[in-house]
């Protein structure tokens, strides 16, 4: 009995910042199980013949349940464990304003994935990229998504602090756009027919990406940016434009996914066009970090996480240079239906935001639990290989894609000319080891520094230089 | 307070052109786009819709597209608004792992399709297709009946064939060599030999001495499926090489006659279909042997070792949709 009590009142705990605690924990739970999921599909794409007979492991039900686990069960709860710790810290309270519902969130969030990806692969799938979660469990996603909205807004409006800082505009602004984006995605509430569908589902595909990842992304690079730096953030007014314009150019691009099928041609335009635009606030976003690093790039040699903070920076410059590249016609047209394509999904999900959530976790984590991280060796190890593994596989598979766009506009039969496809799907087999290996570590990293009997408490830094 | 009642007005503002864009390019095309069903279009029939059932719930589509474009060559017509009236929700795929299946249905018989779902290296050696050999033999029905109705079995061509460019190209070069006089598949010969065989084989076979260092393994010409290639596709496949393999571009190297001397010998090698291999109906991935080298094929070595007289089902198959081409 008090075993149970213990437990629950540690789940459901109103300590303030507990949520944020445990929603990061489960976070980087999952980003284990997510990794792990993504190896064994590079696997399945390297050696088709290594597990054969168990439906469970076959590509076309791995690749789902890999992107499901890594975009909900780790980016956007790391988002939200980064949330509800930087929302009550900017308005001034401690701690969100119901530390126990949001727990529940948590709980509901990690139900959801764990029952989800074993949904997904056991066949019951809504069978559209992203949207995968099927029937009862969108609603659960619906339910999660608006109970942290409800807490994110709820902090926000009752704390101390009125004049709200950038971070606090991008972080509700996700929380507010994602809901909307979701029940327009997901057939559970909004079901259109034939090509209206594919528009339906492209414009969630897309804007999960734009209106909830890079929305929330930025909130938290521009909170953690001053910090890491000692600098005050280069433009305020830059971050407001840049804010704004993201929610008008991102909506209507989702289009650009389909860009040469037959959905009607003024969609595409609009598509193309509002693509192009996305350059501006980007561009915003990088003046910003740019000029606030000024003089403060050497600290990149002892403080790990202004590291990945700078590895994300120029991940984002080189994903958001390559997206309204690609979405123009005269390069869709080659690049489409490759691998190239998903080495710019990598470049976005894994060396953006990630490691932006890798960044903000080496810095709250010290903050909510009040100890040093374990090793900072460990930690040193967890940047290399997530580095150099999501360096390789970027390249290997921009080539990959080049090989393969060529193979479609010679006209030559796939089965001619696959197999070449080996030596690249081989290395990025051997990336994804990289990558699992740099997330055991840092899995490992954070057990320690959390659960270990006694820690070194976490000294003062304004900084959180000396945190790691 | 002040400026955040500002910033409040104007979000209120963003807020309703942000509801007018997303309404516009998300909800708006469901009332407007709404094209007549064209005669590819295709009310399934309830084996066919589980079928596409079980498309979905394997996970085809993150490999296989359903739509052609129109700089796909050789892939069938391309597709138009109206084929799409039935497909929901859509399966127009955004990655090609493997080829595009908007004409799929009639391109090869049933027992071809329940062999390369058992166990596709069986019969496209190299594919990195997965097995679905785990699919009951009413999924599997289901699944080929489905597969044969995509595209309505509009007429296409079996195999590649040379673009109309080298068409015409080949034309001019025909007028002044004869690709079938023995004479010039004798010249052709020693062309063979002296470029090709490394790769290629003496015999034709593929396996050259270079072959053991490529992944890609050369064309085995002895193959019954190059008795299908006509002179125009065997002078292109020359002339153009095979990208993404170590086949080289030869038309940088070669003269047009040469080339021409190439395809009167190329001709002579392949056998024609001898043996028929059976219908096969399995689920049963063990059943299926993988050929040895990557350039054989099921259907080919079950050929061999039955060797009955008939021709195999699958290239009288394509001897079949060949005809109704032309
Ligand atoms: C890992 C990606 C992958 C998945 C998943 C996949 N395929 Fe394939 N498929 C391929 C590749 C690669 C080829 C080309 C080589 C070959 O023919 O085996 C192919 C070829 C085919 C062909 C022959 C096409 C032609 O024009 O010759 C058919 C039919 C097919 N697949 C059907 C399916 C069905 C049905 C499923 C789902 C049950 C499926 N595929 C799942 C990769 C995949
Ligand atoms: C470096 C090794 C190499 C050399 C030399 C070479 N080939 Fe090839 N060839 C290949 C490979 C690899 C393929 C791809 C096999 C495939 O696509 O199935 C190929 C394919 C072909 C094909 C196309 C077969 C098809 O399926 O359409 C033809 C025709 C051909 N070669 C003819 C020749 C001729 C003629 C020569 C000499 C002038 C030659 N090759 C020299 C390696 C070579
Ligand atoms: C947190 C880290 C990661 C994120 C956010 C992420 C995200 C994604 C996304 C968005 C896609 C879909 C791409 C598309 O639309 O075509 C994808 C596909 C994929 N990912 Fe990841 N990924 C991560 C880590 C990994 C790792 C470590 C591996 C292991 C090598 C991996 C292997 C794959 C594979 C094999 C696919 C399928 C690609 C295909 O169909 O060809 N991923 N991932």
């Amino acid at each position: 009995m008090n075993i149970i009590q213990n437990i629950c009142s540690e789940l459901l705990s109103d300590k303030p910042y507990s949520a944020s605690r445990n929603f990061i924990i489960s976070g980087v739970f999952w980003l284990l199980i997510g990794t792990s999921l993504g190896l064994l599909a590079a696997a399945l794409m390297t050696w088709p013949d290594i597990i054969v007979n168990v439906p469970q492991m076959s590509f076309g039900r791995v690749r789902p349940a890999h992107i499901n686990v890594v975009a909900i069960g780790w980016l956007s709860m790391g988002y939200l464990g980064a949330y509800f710790y930087i929302l009550p810290v900017l308005v001034g309270r401690k701690g969100v304003w119901n530390e126990r519902l949001a727990n529940l969130t948590c709980l509901v969030f990690n139900l959801l994935v764990f029952t989800g990806v074993l949904s997904i692969l056991n066949g019951y799938t809504e069978a559209r990229e992203y949207a995968e979660l099927n029937g009862i469990f969108d609603y659960i996603v619906l339910v999660g998504l608006f109970l942290s909205g409800l807490i994110g807004f709820k902090t926000v409006l009752t704390g101390p602090e009125k004049k709200w800082y950038v971070s606090i505009w991008y972080i509700l602004g996700s929380l507010f756009w994602f809901p909307i984006v979701y029940v327009i995605g997901n057939r559970a509430f909004v079901a259109f027919e034939g090509l209206n569908d594919a528009i339906a589902g492209w414009f969630y595909g897309h804007n999960i990406l734009g209106m909830w990842f890079t929305v929330g992304g930025i909130g938290i690079l521009y909170y953690l940016l001053p910090r890491f730096t000692g600098n005050p953030l280069y433009s305020h007014t830059l971050s407001m434009i840049g804010f704004w314009t993201i929610g008008m150019f991102y909506a209507p691009t989702g289009t650009h996914h389909i860009l040469q099928s037959p959905v009607p041609e003024w969609l595409k335009a609009i598509a193309v066009i509002s693509s192009v635009f996305l350059l501006v606030p980007v561009l915003t976003v990088l003046t910003n970090f740019f000029m606030t690093m000024k003089g403060k790039w050497s600290l990149a040699a002892e403080h790990i996480p202004l590291r990945f903070v700078i590895v994300a920076s120029i991940g984002y410059l080189l994903t958001c240079m390559q997206g309204p590249f690609q979405a123009t016609r005269a390069i869709n047209w080659y690049i489409h239906f490759t691998n190239w394509v998903v080495g710019h999904a990598h470049m976005a999900l894994l060396a953006t935001f990630t490691f932006i959530v890798f960044a903000a976790i080496y810095y709250i984590i010290p903050k909510v639990t009040g100890r040093k991280i374990y090793s900072k060796k460990m930690a040193v190890w967890h940047f290399w290989l997530s580095l150099y593994g999501v360096a390789i596989m970027m390249i290997i598979l921009t080539c990959a894609g080049l090989v393969q766009a060529a193979g479609w506009h010679f006209a030559i039969p796939v089965d001619q000319w696959s197999v070449e496809m080996y030596p690249y799907m081989f290395i990025r087999f051997l990336s994804g080891v990289m990558i699992v290996l740099g997330q055991l570590i840092f899995i490992f990293n954070i057990y320690k520094t959390v659960f270990s009997k006694e820690a070194e408490p976490a000294p003062n830094s304004p900084t959180g230089i000396a945190f790691v | 307070m002040k400026s955040n009642v500002n910033y409040l007005v104007a979000a209120v503002f963003v807020a309703l052109i942000f509801f007018t864009i997303i309404y516009v390019t998300a909800i708006l095309p469901a009332t407007t786009f709404t094209p007549n069903k064209s005669d590819v279009a295709w009310e399934y029939s309830s084996s066919e819709k589980r079928g596409r059932d079980v498309y979905r719930r394997e996970g085809c589509f993150y490999c296989h597209t359903q739509f052609v474009r129109y700089q796909d060559r050789e892939m069938g017509e391309m597709v138009k608004a109206g084929d799409y009236v039935f497909e929901t929700p859509h399966l127009l795929g955004t990655e090609r792992t493997g080829p595009d299946l908007s004409n799929i249905g009639g391109k090869y018989p049933d027992a071809w399709h329940w062999a390369h779902h058992t166990n596709p290296r069986a019969v496209k050696p190299g594919s990195i297709m997965p097995s679905f050999s785990y699919l009951s033999n009413q999924d599997m029905t289901d699944l080929v009946a489905y597969l044969q109705t995509i595209g309505q079995k509009r007429v296409q061509p079996r195999w590649i064939v040379a673009p109309q460019e080298f068409r015409d190209k080949f034309h001019g070069v025909a007028e002044k060599t004869d690709v079938n006089a023995s004479s010039f598949a004798n010249a052709g010969r020693g062309i063979y030999m002296q470029n090709c065989a490394q790769c290629h084989g003496v015999t034709g076979k593929g396996n050259g001495s270079v072959s053991m260092t490529m992944q890609k393994k050369p064309a085995n010409f002895t193959r019954p499926f190059y008795a299908g290639y006509d002179d125009a596709t065997w002078y292109w496949r020359i002339s153009e090489g095979v990208p993404g393999t170590r086949m080289p571009r030869w038309a940088k190297t070669l003269s047009d006659e040469d080339m021409a001397y190439l395809v009167a010998f190329l001709k002579t090698l392949p056998k024609p279909p001898s043996a028929k291999a059976g219908d096969i109906s399995v689920t049963d991935y063990a059943a299926l042997d993988q050929p040895e080298e990557m350039n054989q094929n099921f259907w080919e070595i079950e050929a061999q070792k039955h060797g009955s007289g008939e021709s195999d089902p699958f290239t009288a198959y394509s001897e079949e949709t060949k005809g109704a081409h032309e």
